[in-house]
């Protein structure tokens, strides 16, 4: 392929990419990213496999049930290309130990399930310059941005999360199996054309997709010069800001 | 008198009961009149997007694609939409 070629391949097998969750975004994210032969793959989740995670946790098999999730997908990767190196943390990312998880990676795909994840890695990567392919699902609808240094950052577009309760998550809803599926594989394309340098990445758009209408739409939005995070006169750590809540960056 | 058609994301759609929801507002009218016409139909949508007397910093307004604000004026045949961020992904 013209657009990648030897040079674009050994790019990708030189490149480090982390994987924020390994649950519905992050299985696709894993297999395609692993396929892609992106050399250095870093896995992080908390969390064990479920048999009622199958219908849409396309790296885990009804074998893995019981075990935790990145000693699962860690063992996919094997499999489709042993010549990726994995890393994985059986944690969650947290405000203590982010700045031990993401320097050293080349892109963040932001694969989880909850808002106080989402702010924390876009606070900490943009003060630290690293790019997140971003992506989100509710029921039958996903979001989709990419989060470059330059460009506007998720609280440019959404200054602070929603009251915890407002929005129903995921595992109170229910998803449809196959979305983190066509939400995920967005954001692994997204990952890998940062890591090329290729195309025109969703920086200042943010992607709608509907499964029940199958629609994709695009909405831009503009940094927002007051931001907290990416504005003129913004914090220069994540040190005063808490992520148990609404994500909110305190006044002081 | 003009009508303009609402679009509405995620869990607004489900307090407002309906993706769309098509309002009157009149000739010189703004976004802020086709949100009180939205919300003279939709019980329960107020205390969502409202913040106070704003509109809450998780609701983002848009006017045909682009990023809009409650005082810009609305012109027959506009789509106005409104979109909350979502956060699922297990």
């Amino acid at each position: 392929m013209d657009d990648v070629g030897p040079e674009g391949q050994k790019r990708l097998l030189d490149s480090r990419a982390l994987v924020v969750g390994a649950g519905g975004l992050g299985s696709p994210v894993i297999q395609y990213l692993a396929a892609a032969g992106v050399g250095r793959l870093t896995i992080v989740d908390d969390d064990v496999v479920e048999r009622s995670n199958l219908q849409r946790q396309t790296v885990h098999a009804d074998a893995d049930v019981g075990r935790p999730k990145v000693e699962s997908a860690s063992a996919f990767v094997a499999d489709l290309n042993p010549d990726i190196d994995v890393v994985t943390h059986r944690t969650r990312v947290t405000k203590e130990n982010v700045a031990d998880i993401v320097p050293g990676h080349d892109v963040v795909v932001d694969a989880s399930d909850n808002f106080p994840t989402r702010y924390l890695l876009n606070d900490f990567c943009r003060l630290q310059g690293v790019p997140i392919a971003h992506g989100a699902i509710y029921k039958f609808e996903g979001q989709v941005t990419t989060l470059v240094p330059g460009g506007p950052c998720y609280r440019c577009l959404f200054p602070e999360a929603p009251e915890p309760g407002t929005v129903p998550d995921c595992a109170a809803t229910g998803v449809l199996g196959v979305l983190p599926g066509t939400v995920g594989c967005l954001q692994a394309t997204e990952a890998v054309k940062l890591l090329l340098d290729a195309g025109d990445p969703l920086v200042g758009r943010l992607l709608f997709y509907d499964a029940m209408d199958m629609t994709f739409e695009t909405a831009p939005y503009q940094r927002n010069p007051e931001c907290p995070i990416c504005g003129d006169d913004h914090v220069d750590s994540i040190d005063g800001i808490e992520y148990t809540s609404a994500c909110a960056v305190g006044a002081d | 008198m003009g009508t303009v058609t609402w679009r509405l994301f995620a869990d607004l759609a489900e307090v407002a009961e309906g993706r769309e929801h098509t309002v009157s507002v009149d000739p010189d009218g703004t976004v802020g009149d086709a949100i009180d016409a939205l919300l003279a139909e939709s019980t329960g949508l107020r205390e969502r997007i409202f913040d106070g007397d704003t509109i809450a910093d998780d609701v983002n307004l848009m006017r045909n694609g682009s990023p809009a604000d409650p005082t810009e004026s609305v012109a027959d045949g506009d789509e106005l939409a409104m979109f909350p961020p979502v956060t699922g992904g297990r």
